[in-house]
């Protein structure tokens, strides 16, 4: 650990249920490191454990097992109120009988501030987040878009170690979510706050987070930037979980001729690559296996032009840019170009994707083997 | 005509939810309703389906004037948002439901039944009852029972908002598809504008209680006909000014002069909102004649795109959008951005209705 | 996070003990007492021990009272037959009505419509005392007097509004979508009412049904007033053991005994629905 590192997380585990039977495993092992002024986003389903993550951190679940470090000391046994953790709820939380105005203010309380700087800091929050013209209404006549603000501007107005918000823009109105987005952020960073939030949309993850942790049934299946999960997936999981459109997945079979190694999709098509398009270190990542599961983003998918042909299903104008779905090796594939493509159901189209945009995973563990021209 | 709604009105309390609609729709058309929350999509749904009746106005199904009738003599299929599953039937029993009222055998109705939730890829769950299955199946099976018995007029409220991201999309590629198999008049409800442009050949735009505009998904997101249009369709929403063109077809963004081409020299003088999309910018690190100076607060990438919050001289917060592959070439700090005349939409201030671009002459 | 200390526990223990205690001991030592003698029940002090008898049962059950003053007809059979005759015909006559009353309470906003409502439940507050007296003069009028009819239908004053207040909260929190979504797809309001609505409701009515049956088989006071002894439930049937030779606490001990029991078996075997019915019904969404 060094003194960069904000947050420790070691071997966290968490049941429900009685002590003797326990009937969920919700977090397994699970171990990670935030750095300060890192925005941090644990991303999953619903169930996969991230809230329950969260809400120990906070404090407001006890923890089985495991340790948590906060600017090096041991909080897993403390309260909440002595952890020094600022959170927003999902559900708002704000008190009913305080105005909108007392309830961020109220966050300050324990700083013992002068009143004039504390009512700064509360214009400040609420201007960041666009709710300067309920300050003096009550939670309970205000929107849902509202009250979700609001309980953001309470969490950041005060000072604390960590950030920790709980799904914090989903019930925001889709047009306010880019500008709030990126106003929260630039103030996350500028201020260099470390903060930790949970959603399950990834659009929020990618578009606020510099690193991301994807779980999945209790377990970390990739703690990474954006980039890196998006362009070196670890698992076949995460492969098709980030990113939208899903990712194009097929299983193949590697057929080997002397020197040639060829993947053959079901229904006959095969990618057969010429000497040197297949890199050697995935030819060597790829072993003495006979089937792969091979993975391809929709947005590499190129359509007119190729060896491969598809039957078109569908094609979609989205205004800036053209879904296209065609029957392919027995199952559809999805393409996605800015372009619009004059193609009609029914139509075959040509296809092709190049070897540096494919993922290949193991069949049986979906441990990936290589991305593109790399092993994993 | 399948489909023939006149000035249809409907008030709760006081309040116009639905204000003199009217909408054709053909044999085998997919409209998608397309709206803002709280727009009276559902409620349009439910006065077409007689499950409420209008205030004024007129229902006509296939020519015949329904406005009165009872739910069960319509002729319709009907998709509920919330899926109104019967929760002490099995799956099985819920689809046979729109069958059961009509003097068919078990036999013929078996099969009718099997062959669609086959198409649905629901047939494996049938025997069980709804609070046994996954929204994606519940949704499906309410699917099924909305098409099993061939209805002409298939309503559809949002059937797939409450679907996983994954499921949603798929179903987005396979609906389609699959009510172009039927061959209904459809009327599918979305709050989701890319899905709204991906299920229907047209889109009804219902803002209000009103329908403002009606066209193909690729002539709404070009032309939009309103600036309340024009902020539905796009993600990120799109930029708007106030502008006053000037003789030339001139406008100022933060003090900076910057050109629309001639093609609205009419509305010169004239206090206009103008409308550019966030993909159409285009940001530099020096200006020309046509940028204004910025200052890059933010990066937020996307997932096909990444969203960058500037700022202009005069404290305005504009969005714009970069491929993804070009993520991070932008940096923090000042910059200019810039667009092409075309890319521009000019709207009147005061109506918010769209001002066509005259054709120029060569 | 799981905190109860062991005194809590304790502490809650108790609590609980003494509430059952409070509830419970005047059952138990009715029990008691309809295992025992006239002599054993009013020897001072009262004692736990002593040898049962089932005279009184006996007593009860052949019809024949004995007493030091010679032997009496017991028609107390016959009560605990009235009782169960005039309960449960009420509660189907309740049912009939109040079922699809409540449905229309619950689907039809009309006018007045609260108002109506609010009324009917009213007829549980109002203090029958009210009515009776201009009640048995009508009864007498009509010739209803002591019939089982003219009870059934008096009865309706209780039963009635229960099940209207009850089954409507569980038919408001039917979503009303699922019977549309069963009209849509081609079936009458009727069918719709039959098929959905009923199932669907099916806990509430027969809570309150159950809730029904308890509160007309506990009813004393028309029974007392508009019929006579042929007709009478075992409410009213209990005070013939006030006899001119004492009261014979032994027998109505046993009688009490005989006429909770059908209730309380009743209730503890539905005591899920009872609490499920009634709270449902209560809270609107």
């Amino acid at each position: 650990m060094t003194m960069m590192d904000v947050l420790v997380i070691e071997k966290l585990n968490k049941f429900y249920g009685r002590p003797d039977k326990p009937t969920v495993h919700a977090v397994r092992d699970l171990s990670m490191t935030v750095r300060k002024g890192e925005i941090i986003a644990l991303l999953g389903s619903s169930g996969c454990g991230k809230t329950s993550t969260l809400r120990m951190i906070a404090g407001l679940e006890s923890v089985s097992g495991g340790s948590i470090l906060l600017a090096g000391k041991h909080i897993e046994a403390l309260p909440p109120s002595q952890r020094g953790v600022a959170m927003a709820f999902e559900g708002y939380s704000l008190y009913p009988p305080l105005t909108v105005r007392d309830n961020i203010a109220f966050a300050l309380k324990a700083q013992k501030l002068a009143p004039d700087e504390s009512a700064r800091r509360v214009r400040d929050a609420a201007k960041l987040v666009d709710i300067e013209s309920v300050l003096d209404r009550y939670p309970s006549s205000i929107s849902g878009g509202q009250q979700q603000r609001a309980s953001l501007a309470r969490a950041l107005v005060r000072e604390a170690n960590l950030y920790l918000l709980d799904e914090p823009m989903g019930q925001l109105e889709p047009q306010l979510r880019a500008v709030l987005r990126g106003r929260i952020k630039s103030r996350l960073n500028d201020n260099a706050m470390t903060a930790i939030f949970v959603t399950h949309d990834q659009t929020e993850a990618n578009a606020l987070a510099d690193r991301i942790a994807v779980m999945e049934g209790g377990v970390l299946q990739q703690f990474a930037s954006q980039k890196d999960l998006k362009t070196r997936p670890a698992n076949l999981f995460v492969a098709t979980f980030i990113g939208e459109p899903p990712m194009n997945v097929f299983e193949a079979g590697v057929v080997r001729a002397g020197e040639r190694v060829s993947l053959a999709l079901a229904n006959g098509p095969g990618i057969d690559f010429a000497a040197g398009d297949i890199a050697a270190p995935v030819l060597t990542a790829i072993g003495m296996r006979s089937r792969i599961t091979l993975g391809v983003r929709p947005q590499s998918v190129a359509v007119g032009r190729g060896a491969l042909t598809g039957t078109v299903t569908s094609n979609q104008w989205l205004g800036d840019q053209s879904h296209i779905a065609a029957e392919f090796a027995g199952k559809t594939v999805v393409a996605v170009t800015p372009l619009r493509v004059p193609a009609r159901p029914g139509d075959n189209i040509p296809l092709s994707f190049s070897a540096a945009d494919m993922h290949l995973f193991d069949s049986d563990t979906g441990a990936a083997i290589s991305h593109g021209r790399a092993a994993a | 005509m399948a489909l023939q709604l006149q000035s249809l009105s409907k008030a709760y309390m006081g309040k116009a939810v639905i204000d003199g609609l009217s909408l054709d729709a053909a044999t085998g058309d997919i409209v998608a309703v397309f709206g803002p929350s709280g727009g009276g999509k559902t409620v349009l749904l439910r006065l077409i389906a007689g499950i409420e009746e209008p205030d004024s106005g007129t229902v006509m199904i296939d020519g015949r004037d329904m406005t009165e009738a009872s739910p069960d003599t319509r002729g319709i299929g009907m998709a509920f948002q919330n899926y109104a599953l019967f929760p002490h039937m099995t799956a099985y029993d819920n689809v046979a439901s729109a069958l059961t009222p009509r003097k068919l055998d078990a036999g013929e109705i078996r099969s009718r039944v099997n062959q669609i939730v086959r198409l649905l890829k629901i047939d494996h769950v049938m025997g069980h009852r709804p609070r046994e299955l996954s929204n994606g199946q519940k949704q499906r099976t309410a699917l099924a029972r909305a098409l099993v018995g061939a209805p002409k007029i298939l309503l559809l409220d949002d059937p797939l908002r409450n679907v996983d991201a994954k499921l949603r999309y798929e179903m987005r590629l396979e609906l389609p598809v699959l009510l172009r198999k039927f061959g209904s008049t459809v009327l599918y409800v979305t709050q989701d504008y890319k899905e709204a442009m991906a299920i229907g050949n047209r889109i009804a735009v219902l803002i209000g209680g009103k329908i403002v505009q009606v066209a193909a998904p690729g002539e709404i997101y070009d032309h939009p006909g309103s600036v309340e249009v024009a902020r539905l369709f796009g993600d990120p929403g799109i930029n708007l000014f106030d502008v006053t063109p000037d003789a030339e077809g001139r406008i100022s963004i933060a003090n900076s002069p910057l050109p629309l081409g001639s093609g609205f020299a009419s509305s010169a003088g004239r206090p206009c909102v103008l409308g550019i999309r966030p993909d159409a910018l285009a940001i530099t690190s020096s200006a020309n004649g046509a940028t204004i100076p910025v200052d890059v607060l933010a990066e937020t990438p996307l997932n096909d795109k990444s969203v960058l919050l500037l700022k202009s001289a005069d404290g305005k917060e504009i969005l714009a959008a970069l491929p993804a592959a070009a993520a991070g070439s932008i940096p923090i700090g000042p910059a200019h951005a810039g667009f092409a005349p075309d890319a521009a939409l000019l709207f009147d201030r005061t109506s918010g209705l769209a001002v066509p671009r005259a054709a120029t002459r060569s | 996070m799981d905190h109860t200390s062991p005194l809590e526990k304790f502490l809650r223990g108790i609590a609980l003990t003494m509430i059952v205690v409070f509830f419970m001991f005047p059952i138990f030592w009715i029990f008691l007492m309809s295992l025992q003698t006239n002599e054993t029940i009013l020897r001072i002090p009262p004692s736990f021990v002593f040898t049962p008898t089932l005279s009184n049962y006996t007593a009860l059950i052949s019809g024949k009272l004995t007493s030091a003053s010679g032997t009496l007809d017991i028609a107390f059979m016959h009560n605990l037959w009235n009782s169960v005759l005039l309960s449960t015909f009420s509660v189907l006559l309740a049912l009939l009505l109040g079922v699809p009353a409540a449905y229309a309470f619950a689907r039809f906003k009309f006018r007045l419509g609260e108002f109506i409502a609010f009324t009917l439940l009213s007829f549980r507050f109002a203090p029958p005392l009210l009515v009776l007296l201009p009640l048995s003069l009508i009864f007498q009028y009509l010739g209803l007097a002591d019939t089982y009819i003219g009870l059934i239908w008096v009865y309706q004053l209780i039963a009635l509004p229960l099940i209207l207040w009850i089954v409507r909260g569980y038919f408001e929190d039917i979503s009303p979508d699922i019977e549309h979504a069963y009209r849509i797809a081609g079936h009458s309001w009727l069918s719709a009412f039959l098929k959905i609505a009923i199932p669907l409701a099916r806990p509430g009515i027969a809570a309150a049904g159950l809730l029904a049956f308890i509160f007309c088989w506990n009813n004393f006071i028309f029974a007392l007033i508009l019929a006579s002894a042929d007709k009478q439930p075992v409410t009213v049937g209990a005070l013939a053991f006030v006899t001119a030779s004492g009261i014979q606490y032994g027998q109505i001990a046993a009688a009490i005994v005989l006429s909770v029991t059908p209730t309380l078996l009743l209730a503890l075997y539905a005591q899920r629905y009872l609490v499920e019915g009634l709270s449902m019904g209560a809270v609107k969404g």
